[in-house]
């Protein structure tokens, strides 16, 4: 169901690319191993043995620390001159080498019971790096579970105080249990972590105003999921409308995690679709929506450095006009991923 | 008729030795001189007038004399003979000794030159070890079967192992391609004769691919025999079209035996190296069908494994009514499952 859905949509939006998508998404996707710097365990020195290596500091040049220092990244094509971007620190994601099919073992816990690793689509991490956490910064995670990327923003060792929501009860407390596994408990105070299960389309009536730092990866069609999975999926005749109406959900969410951001604060939107409609279109609907509803101006930051600094690792879909979108690829089969980062001006 | 059984007797007078029980090939058709040693031959034209029936009552022996003599007398040249007489010394016990005078006569009944030969049984030490009995029953049989004067002999020489498979192995691989398969005769014949490995394959896998071939490709059986699928392996066939089918460029026939694409031919599929398939068929890089061979290798592998039974993991309970599926991540614990987690459509 949802590869005929697909092949309708996709081949005429991706064109020529559609069929190594394709065969990549029908085919076992590859895994990165999130490092867990609050566990000690040498899983991680036989991990390295076996030939992994941490894409984030093996990218083409070097993420900037600082800001005012112009990127020096130049790779192919690229007539314009990538501005400086930063990264969110501290994050470090073991990947085997391309075209290297070998599956991670399960992470075994350390003497205090903490995993050494958590396995997830290493493209995952890439709106967490966008999102550039700095020190002491307020982040909220508007929609959180199952937890990973939760996981990775607290790996920064940057984040003064993280707010992870999901609207379902059960997906939080799934959410708890993730880092609960990884995280010492002294980090997971109430003065450090707030998990709530409130509806994300209203936290601009909740808070607003309120995070350096928000991520908003919005429940999507799943593609690969969908793909591979028949159990409730949200290309069957019961859901119809639900799928019909994602992207105004989408939408709805974005806006909240706008309103939700202090002025001068960002922004970022995530998927695991390649759906225009769920991507570049739900991004432009809200950034207009802010504009009209609420008089917030926003700007958008272009992503096209972490896309060149990371090309070695993944395929990025070439003249996205706004953001940037990992696609899968036999020989990198992570994603799909699209990311893009506003910046609140007023 | 008569020239039959002359050339035989010439055979069994040279070489001193008398089978009981040759049997005679029924449907030998024409004896081509040219294809005899040259001694033969001139014996053979001298002598057809001379036949008495004292030839067709020769004195048995009971032991051959396998010799370098007797090899360069039937024809072979002396690097051949030698070759020929240093493999059956090294053969276990004195009984290879004794048949192969007789082997390699059969092998020049059927029209073989003494370079073929010799060609054949060093490709195929085995043959050194089937009777000429049974040597003879499965040269008719394959001849019974259709393969002609020509397609003949062209099929042992570049085959050889053929004729070491026990005729009961072949019946059966015929049997099954005319009553399972549904192939004509000729067909059969044909298989036979572009794809004699054939008869070695396990009658299983043969199933496999074919219904493989048939019902997953929508591939009849004449394009099957024309595209000489039998000459593939099951794992390169299957390989080469999930690439494609994943891809998006095959298709599965519906039950009308329409699909929305034209799928590409068999023979493109199959009849290509790998690089012009990747490259012109698949529209894809070798990179990427280098590491989708390794995927599927290891998908079958587990398949074969888990016998297709349905993986299911208690842990993953946790689907909502009406909530998405936000699960690009996977649960640390469960590892390997998190990879395997999928049910094809």
């Amino acid at each position: 169901m949802a590869l005929q859905h697909f092949d309708a949509t996709y081949s005429a939006q991706l064109g020529a690319l559609w069929p190594s998508i394709r065969v990549a998404l029908l085919s076992e996707r590859k895994y990165g191993a999130l490092l867990n710097h609050f566990s000690h365990n040498l899983d991680v020195e036989e991990l390295q043995a076996q030939g992994c290596k941490d894409f984030i500091s093996n990218g083409e040049g070097k993420p900037e620390e600082d800001s005012s220092s112009v990127s020096t990244v130049t790779h192919g094509g690229g007539s314009r001159q990538p501005s400086p971007l930063r990264l969110s620190p501290n994050i470090r994601c073991l990947v085997f080498p391309r075209g290297d099919i070998t599956r991670f073992r399960p992470a075994r816990p350390d003497k205090f019971g903490l995993l050494s690793y958590y396995l997830l689509d290493a493209a995952s991490i890439l709106p967490c790096l966008a999102l550039d956490v700095q020190e002491s910064h307020t982040v909220l995670d508007l929609c959180a579970a199952p937890g990973g990327k939760a996981l990775v923003l607290l790996q920064t060792q940057s984040v003064r105080f993280l707010c992870a929501n999901d609207l379902s009860v059960s997906r939080t407390s799934r959410l708890k249990r993730v880092l609960q596994s990884y995280v010492p408990k002294a980090l997971l105070t109430d003065d450090k972590l707030r998990i709530t299960s409130f509806d994300g389309t209203i936290w601009g009536e909740i808070e607003r105003n309120a995070f350096d730092r928000v991520l908003v990866d919005v429940p999507c069609t799943t593609d690969r999921h969908s793909l591979m999975e028949d159990d409730n999926n949200i290309f069957s005749r019961s859901r119809v409308g639900e799928r019909r109406s994602l992207p105004q959900l989408q939408a709805e969410l974005l806006l909240a995690g706008i309103l939700a951001t202090c002025p001068g604060g960002d922004v970022l939107y995530s998927t695991c679709t390649l759906s225009a409609n769920q991507n570049q279109a739900v991004v432009q609907q809200a950034v207009q929506l802010a504009e009209e509803q609420h008089g917030i101006q926003l700007q958008v930051i272009s992503l096209c450095p972490l896309a060149q600094m990371f090309s070695n690792t993944f395929h990025f879909a070439p003249n996205l006009h706004l953001g940037e979108m990992v696609i899968p690829h036999l020989a990198a089969n992570f994603g799909p991923i699209y990311l893009c980062k506003l910046r609140r001006l007023t | 008729m008569g020239t039959r059984v002359v050339v035989l007797q010439v055979l069994r007078q040279k070489l001193n030795y008398v089978p009981n029980s040759t049997s005679i090939p029924v449907q030998f058709k024409t004896c081509k001189a040219s294809n005899l040693p040259s001694s033969l031959s001139c014996r053979l034209l001298c002598s057809v007038s001379n036949l008495t029936p004292s030839l067709l009552q020769h004195n048995k022996r009971n032991s051959a004399e396998l010799s370098l003599r007797s090899l360069l007398d039937m024809g072979f040249t002396e690097y051949q003979a030698e070759q020929l007489y240093d493999s059956v010394s090294r053969m276990k016990g004195g009984n290879a000794a004794k048949h192969v005078l007789s082997t390699l006569s059969v092998l020049f009944v059927l029209g073989l030159n003494p370079t073929t030969v010799h060609k054949l049984l060093d490709k195929c030490p085995e043959l050194y070890t089937v009777k000429d009995v049974q040597l003879q029953q499965r040269i008719t049989q394959l001849r019974h079967l259709g393969l002609v004067e020509g397609s003949l002999q062209r099929t042992v020489s570049h085959y050889p192992k053929i004729l070491t498979v026990p005729m009961k192995s072949v019946k059966s691989v015929v049997q099954f391609l005319r009553e399972k398969c549904l192939f004509t005769t000729q067909q059969v014949a044909e298989i036979l004769r572009d794809s004699p490995a054939v008869v070695l394959e396990d009658l299983d896998q043969l199933e496999y691919k074919f219904q493989y071939v048939y019902f997953r490709m929508g591939v009849k059986q004449a394009e099957m025999v024309k595209c000489r699928l039998f000459r593939f392996s099951l794992d390169n066939v299957r390989c080469r079209h999930t690439f494609l089918e994943r891809r998006g460029l095959y298709q599965t026939p519906d039950k009308k035996g329409q699909t929305t694409i034209i799928n590409p031919k068999l023979d493109g599929i199959l009849n290509v190296d790998e690089g012009t398939f990747t490259a012109d068929v698949a529209q894809a890089s070798p990179e990427e069908y280098d590491v989708f061979q390794k995927l599927l290798a290891r998908e079958w592998k587990e398949e074969e494994f888990e016998h297709g039974s349905i993986e299911s993991y208690s842990e993953d309970d946790e689907k909502e009514e009406e909530e998405e599926e936000d699960n690009e991540e996977e649960e640390e614990t469960r590892g390997k499952s998190g990879y395997n987690k999928k049910k094809k459509k």
